[in-house]
């Protein structure tokens, strides 16, 4: 295996299952899931010359673009009305133990702390806006709650949420 | 607006939940504001971290052997090399498999007329590999092409150079499913560190980003996309010089654009 595959091979190895896991989240559908991670390791193997560590960490990176590229993808689909997006979610196969050991329980124990410690009117929200790509308006649309109001609990929620992993960031390097 | 105004729209934008209009706003002060783009970058950190509110799964192993063979079928990159080299691999908790040493010396090593006819054959076998490679590229392209064109669907929009490249043109062809691949000719290429940067214009909108793409000696690029059935219907598309790697607001000047 050439040295630069070999690199890429460990980064997917290292992020598939939170890659994952966050595009079913997204697109609730297996065989798209697995498409869009295909792109976007395809897409960090065209691109690896744009990754800049002064901007931020590999794990935003990869997570930026991933869900980017989801968001994207539910878009489309929408679009052509080919999926049901209020079907039941795909979780027939559950994490191996193997990709448990690999992922870091951790720092996901952090943040699904600090967001049990969000109000839900702050954290539906942040959910709708990061895993279904609605904007502001959309969101107040959705919720039938003022757009104002929308705004200050989004930029509360999402001001809560720094604090409360503060401290903890470090653990975010990966 | 004022600069706090904008500072409080922050944590929106790195959900990228901010309507169009604010959305442009921002872009415009961004641009001209350093506090706020370090500000982005700590956000986006923030945001980054609801990924792992999501429940991890494991993707079926032919994914893996899927983007294997897919860079094995692409021209060799510098992509590990990028990754250790800028993070570095133990900074970022890579663990990248370190290049070679180059030759340290390589003309002392090189003593007799052998040495050198077996260097210049060795080059001559990279140039013919780098040729043989750029065709097999062209006719990938253009089989892309083919099939694109030959589905259900399929549209073409023609992008004509501006006064920054007047001999500059562009083909983007789409289908029903929103594939799409824009191949361009004509154009300079871009200094250190740009890059062309694909745009989707509409009435009242704000432009948004599309991909980026760079060109070779000959001034010819291509681009894969995937593109809404909306923006195929409605949008302009505009092709910029932007930084590498692309913005999220325009900055740099037109040099392709379609008509509506």
């Amino acid at each position: 295996m050439a040295r630069d595959e070999a690199a890429l091979a460990e980064l997917y190895d290292r992020y598939r299952v939170i890659l994952f896991g966050l595009l079913m989240r997204i697109l609730s559908n297996r065989e798209e899931a697995e498409d869009v991670l295909q792109e976007v390791f395809l897409q960090v193997w065209r691109r690896a010359a744009d990754f800049d560590a002064n901007r931020g960490r590999p794990f935003t990176w990869l997570v930026t673009m991933t869900r980017s590229r989801g968001i994207d993808r539910l878009r489309t689909l929408a679009a052509r009305e080919r999926v049901a997006i209020a079907g039941a979610r795909d979780e027939s196969e559950a994490v191996s133990d193997a990709a448990s050991d690999a992922f870091r329980s951790e720092q996901r124990g952090l943040v699904t702390s600090a967001l049990a410690q969000l109000p839900d009117e702050q954290k539906r929200p942040l959910m709708l806006a990061y895993f279904d790509g609605l904007t502001q308006s959309e969101i107040a649309a959705r919720l039938g709650a003022p757009l104002g109001t929308v705004k200050t609990r989004m930029r509360t929620g999402m001001m809560k949420l720094r604090e409360l992993l503060a401290g903890k960031d470090a653990s975010f390097g990966f | 607006m004022g600069h706090d105004d904008y500072k409080e729209m922050i944590p929106a934008h790195a959900l990228s939940a901010l309507d169009a209009s604010d959305e442009g706003a921002l872009n415009e002060h961004l641009a001209t504001c350093a506090e706020c783009r370090r500000d982005v970058a700590e956000w986006e950190a923030t945001a980054a971290s609801l990924a792992l509110g999501a429940k991890p799964m494991e993707p079926s192993p032919q994914v893996r052997e899927k983007i294997l063979t897919g860079i094995r079928s692409e021209e060799p990159s510098l992509a590990g090399r990028s990754l250790s080299e800028k993070s570095g691999s133990e900074k970022s908790g890579f663990n990248v498999i370190p290049f070679g040493p180059t030759p340290r010396n390589l003309w002392n090593s090189l003593g007799s007329l052998g040495s050198i006819a077996a260097v210049i054959l060795f080059a001559a076998l990279i140039v013919g590999i780098v040729v043989l490679w750029q065709q097999n590229r062209r006719l990938r392209q253009e089989n892309e092409l083919v099939q694109i064109l030959s589905s259900p669907g399929a549209r073409l929009k023609e992008l004509k150079g501006t006064t920054e490249a007047p001999g500059a043109s562009a083909k983007m062809v789409f289908d029903s499913t929103g594939r799409a691949l824009l191949i361009a000719s004509g154009l300079p290429r871009p200094p250190q560190g740009k890059e062309y940067q694909l745009w989707f214009i509409e009435p009242k909108r704000a432009p948004r980003p599309g991909k980026t793409f760079s060109t070779d000696s000959a001034g010819r690029g291509q681009l894969e996309e995937r593109i809404f059935e909306v923006d195929q219907e409605y949008s302009v598309f505009a092709i910029t010089l932007e930084p590498a790697g692309g913005v999220k607001s325009p900055t740099g000047a037109i040099y392709l654009r379609s008509d509506l």
